[in-house]
C-alpha cells in the first residue's frame, strides 16, 4: 500500500487523541466525580457524564486509531467524528457553552484532525485518480462515480 | 460576444471592468451597514484608525495576493483551484470544502439581516417574514441560474440604490454634523487591547471577499487581466466608502451629545445609520437609508449566492463531489445545481434560529485564507517564473513578510471570539477531512494532468485550453 507510511501516521495520532481523551477523563473525575449535568440533548443517563463521554468517545477514537493501520479512511473518519461529537456535547450540557470542558477537547480535537490530514493523504497516494475525460457538463451523468 | 467552453459547459460572458469593479464592491463592502457596532465598541478613533489602517496588513494583501494568483491560474473554482497547485488536492479540497460551508451560512445570514430591517420597520409576523424570505432568495436564485450578465446588472443596480443615500448621508455629515469624529479614540475605561475584541472581528469580517471573486474566473473572458483590476480599483473605493460614511455617522451622532457614539449599534434600538439618517434628513430620508440597508444586504447575497456556488461545481467536476453537482444549464451556461442547492439550504436556514451555525462561519474562512497566502508563497518559490499578468510588487522574501502580518491576524482572530465561535469553528473544520475521505473513495478524483479546464501545465506551461481562452497568464 504507497500511503503506509501515512496510515502509520494516522493510527499513532489517532491513538494519542484518543489517549487525550481518556487521561482527561481520568483527571477530571479525579478533580470533579460528577463532572457536569449527565445529559445529552435531552436525555439522560450517568453514562452520558463528562466524565464517561469523554472515556467512551476516547475508547472509540483509540480503536478508530488502530483500524487506521489497515484502512486508515475508516480509521480517520471514526476519529473525526468522534472528536466532533465531543465537541458538539459541549454545546448542550445544562450549562450553556459549557467552558471548562472544551479544555479537554483541544488535546483530542488536535490529534483527530491531525490524523485526518494523515489519513487523507493515505486517500491521496491509495486511491488512483482517474485520467478520463468527463463529459460536457451540460450533459453529466447523474450521481455515477 | 459569448462563447460556449465545451468541456465544462460553462458560458463565459464578456464582463466590462466597472461590472467587474460592483462584483468586488459587492462582496467585500456594499455599503457600510454593521460599521455602527464597530463605533460603540472600539471607540470612534479606534474605529476610524482600524478603517485605514486594517486594510494594510489584512484585506490590501489579500487583494494583491488574489489578484497574482488569479491572474496566474485563471480557472474556474478560483481559490480552489490555487490551493490545488500549490499545494494538492487534499488541502484544496479542504479549502474548498471549508469556504463553500462558510458561505452556505453565510449567504443566509444576509436575507436574515434584509428581513430583520424590513421586520423592525413594517412588523410582519413569522409567516410573512418566511415568505419574502423564500421570495427573495427565489428570486435571486433565478437571477444567478440566468447568468453572470443578469447578476452584473442586477449588483449594478443594487449599488446604486445603496450608494446613493449613502452619499447624500455623507453630506449631511459634512454640513450638519459636528466635532472631529476621531474623538474620543478609545471608549472611557477602556484599554488598546479591550477595545479590539469586538471591533477587530467586525472589521474582519466588513474586510473581508476579496478572494471570492476569483472563483468567478471561469465564465468570464481574459479573467486574468479583468479581476486583478477590479480588485485594485475595488480595494481604495471600498475602503474610502467605510471610512466617509462612518466618519459622517459619528459627526451626526456627535449632535445629541459627545457620548452618544455609544449608542451606535445595528439590530434595533441603536442609533444605527438608518436612525441617525431620520435625525438628520428627516423620516423620508431615513426610509431611503431604510431601503439602502434592505438592499445592501440582498446585494451581499446575489454576490454570494453566485461566487460561494463555483467551488463545489469546480470540486465536483474535479471528481471530489457527487456528480450531479457540476451539471451546468444547458442554455445559459451556469451551474445551476450548485446555485439550487446552495438557495435551497439558504431558504431553510432563514427560517430557523441559526445562531449556531453562524458561530462556524468566519472561523472556517480563517482557514482558506491562511492556506491562500501560504500557496502564494509556494508558488513564488517553486514557480517563480510561470506567466502573471499580474504580480504583487515586492519580490518574494518582502511579499512573505507582507503575508504572515495577515495569517497572524487569521490566527489570532481564532482565539478572540469566544467560546460559541471556537467550538464551532472547531467541529466544523473536522468536516473537512471526514468529506475528504468519504468523498476520495467514492469518486477517486482527477490526476493534475487531466484537469478540466486547466490554463496551465504542473510544469509551468499554457496548455492548449489556457492558450485558447485568451492565453492565459500571459
Amino acid at each position: 500500500m504507497k500511503g503506509q507510511k501515512m496510515a502509520n501516521w494516522a493510527a499513532v495520532t489517532g491513538i494519542i487523541a484518543g489517549a487525550f481523551a481518556i487521561g482527561g477523563a481520568l483527571y477530571a473525575r479525579s478533580v470533579d466525580s460528577v463532572f457536569g449535568i449527565p445529559q445529552f440533548f435531552g436525555v439522560y443517563s450517568d453514562y452520558l457524564s463528562g466524565v464517561h463521554v469523554l472515556v467512551g468517545l476516547g475508547v472509540i477514537m483509540v480503536v478508530g486509531g488502530l483500524l487506521s493501520f489497515k484502512w486508515p479512511s475508516v480509521g480517520g473518519v471514526i476519529v473525526c467524528v468522534a472528536a466532533m461529537i465531543g465537541l458538539i456535547y459541549t454545546y448542550n450540557r445544562g450549562q450553556y457553552r459549557w467552558t471548562p470542558y472544551l479544555y479537554y477537547w483541544w488535546g483530542p480535537w488536535l490529534f483527530a484532525w491531525i490524523c485526518g490530514i494523515f489519513a487523507g493523504y493515505a486517500a491521496y497516494k491509495n486511491v488512483p485518480q482517474s485520467s478520463e475525460k468527463l463529459e460536457d457538463a451540460r450533459h453529466a451523468e447523474g450521481m455515477g462515480g | 460576444m459569448t462563447e460556449i467552453l465545451r468541456n465544462e459547459g460553462l458560458k463565459r460572458v464578456r464582463m466590462r471592468l466597472i461590472t467587474a469593479v460592483v462584483f468586488v464592491f459587492t462582496l467585500t463592502c456594499s455599503g457600510s451597514f454593521g460599521m455602527e457596532d464597530v463605533v460603540s465598541s472600539s471607540g470612534p478613533g479606534m474605529t476610524l484608525l482600524m478603517i485605514l489602517i486594517l486594510p494594510l496588513v489584512w484585506s490590501v494583501p489579500m487583494a494583491f495576493v488574489a489578484s497574482e494568483l488569479g491572474s496566474m491560474v485563471p480557472e474556474a473554482g478560483g481559490l480552489y483551484r490555487w490551493i490545488r497547485r500549490g499545494m494538492g488536492e487534499y488541502w484544496s479540497f479542504q479549502a474548498g470544502w471549508w469556504w463553500t460551508l462558510s458561505l452556505y451560512v453565510d449567504s443566509a445570514v444576509y436575507v436574515a439581516l434584509a428581513l430583520d430591517y424590513m421586520q423592525n420597520q413594517w412588523g410582519f409576523g413569522s409567516a410573512e417574514r418566511a415568505a419574502i424570505g423564500i421570495g427573495i432568495v427565489a428570486v435571486f436564485t433565478f437571477i444567478n441560474i440566468r447568468g453572470l450578465e443578469l447578476t452584473g446588472w442586477t449588483l449594478t443596480i443594487i449599488q446604486v440604490l445603496v450608494m446613493v443615500p449613502l452619499l447624500i448621508f455623507t453630506v449631511y455629515g459634512i454640513t450638519k454634523g459636528t466635532g472631529s469624529g476621531f474623538s474620543p479614540v478609545l471608549p472611557e475605561g477602556e484599554s488598546f487591547l479591550t477595545s479590539l475584541n469586538l471591533g477587530l472581528a467586525i472589521m474582519m469580517w466588513m474586510y473581508s471577499g476579496w478572494e471570492s471573486m476569483s472563483t468567478l474566473a471561469g465564465e468570464i473572458q481574459n479573467p486574468q487581466r479583468v479581476i486583478p483590476r477590479a480588485l485594485m480599483i475595488g480595494t481604495p473605493l471600498v475602503i474610502a466608502t467605510y471610512f466617509v460614511t462612518v466618519w459622517a455617522s459619528i459627526r451626526i451622532a456627535n449632535l445629541a451629545g459627545p457620548d452618544n457614539y455609544l449608542n451606535m449599534w445595528t439590530g434595533g434600538g441603536g442609533q444605527d445609520f438608518v436612525v441617525l439618517a431620520k435625525v438628520v434628513g428627516g423620516a423620508f430620508f431615513g426610509y431611503l437609508m431604510l431601503m439602502s440597508a434592505i438592499l445592501s444586504n440582498i446585494g451581499l447575497y446575489a454576490g454570494y449566492l453566485a461566487t460561494g456556488a463555483r467551488p463545489q461545481f469546480q470540486m465536483s467536476r474535479d471528481r471530489l463531489l457527487p456528480r450531479f453537482i457540476g451539471i451546468t444549464h444547458k442554455s445559459w451556461g451556469t451551474p445551476w445545481v450548485a446555485v439550487l442547492m446552495m438557495a435551497f439550504v439558504n431558504a431553510v436556514l432563514i427560517n430557523f434560529n441559526f445562531n449556531a451555525l453562524i458561530t462556524i462561519d468566519v472561523f472556517l474562512l480563517m482557514f482558506p485564507y491562511v492556506l491562500i497566502f501560504l500557496t502564494v508563497m509556494i508558488m513564488r518559490v517553486r514557480e517563480p517564473d510561470t506567466p502573471r499578468s499580474f504580480r504583487v510588487p515586492l519580490p518574494t522574501w518582502a511579499l512573505g513578510v507582507w503575508v504572515v502580518f495577515p495569517i497572524a491576524i487569521a490566527i489570532i482572530a481564532l482565539f478572540v471570539n469566544g467560546m460559541d465561535w471556537m467550538i464551532g469553528g472547531l467541529a466544523g473544520i473536522l468536516t473537512g477531512p471526514i468529506a475528504y475521505l468519504v468523498f476520495k473513495n467514492i469518486y477517486k478524483g482527477t490526476t493534475d494532468e487531466a484537469l478540466e479546464g486547466s490554463t496551465i501545465t504542473p510544469a509551468g506551461e499554457l496548455t492548449e485550453f489556457g492558450a485558447a481562452v485568451e492565453g492565459a497568464g500571459s
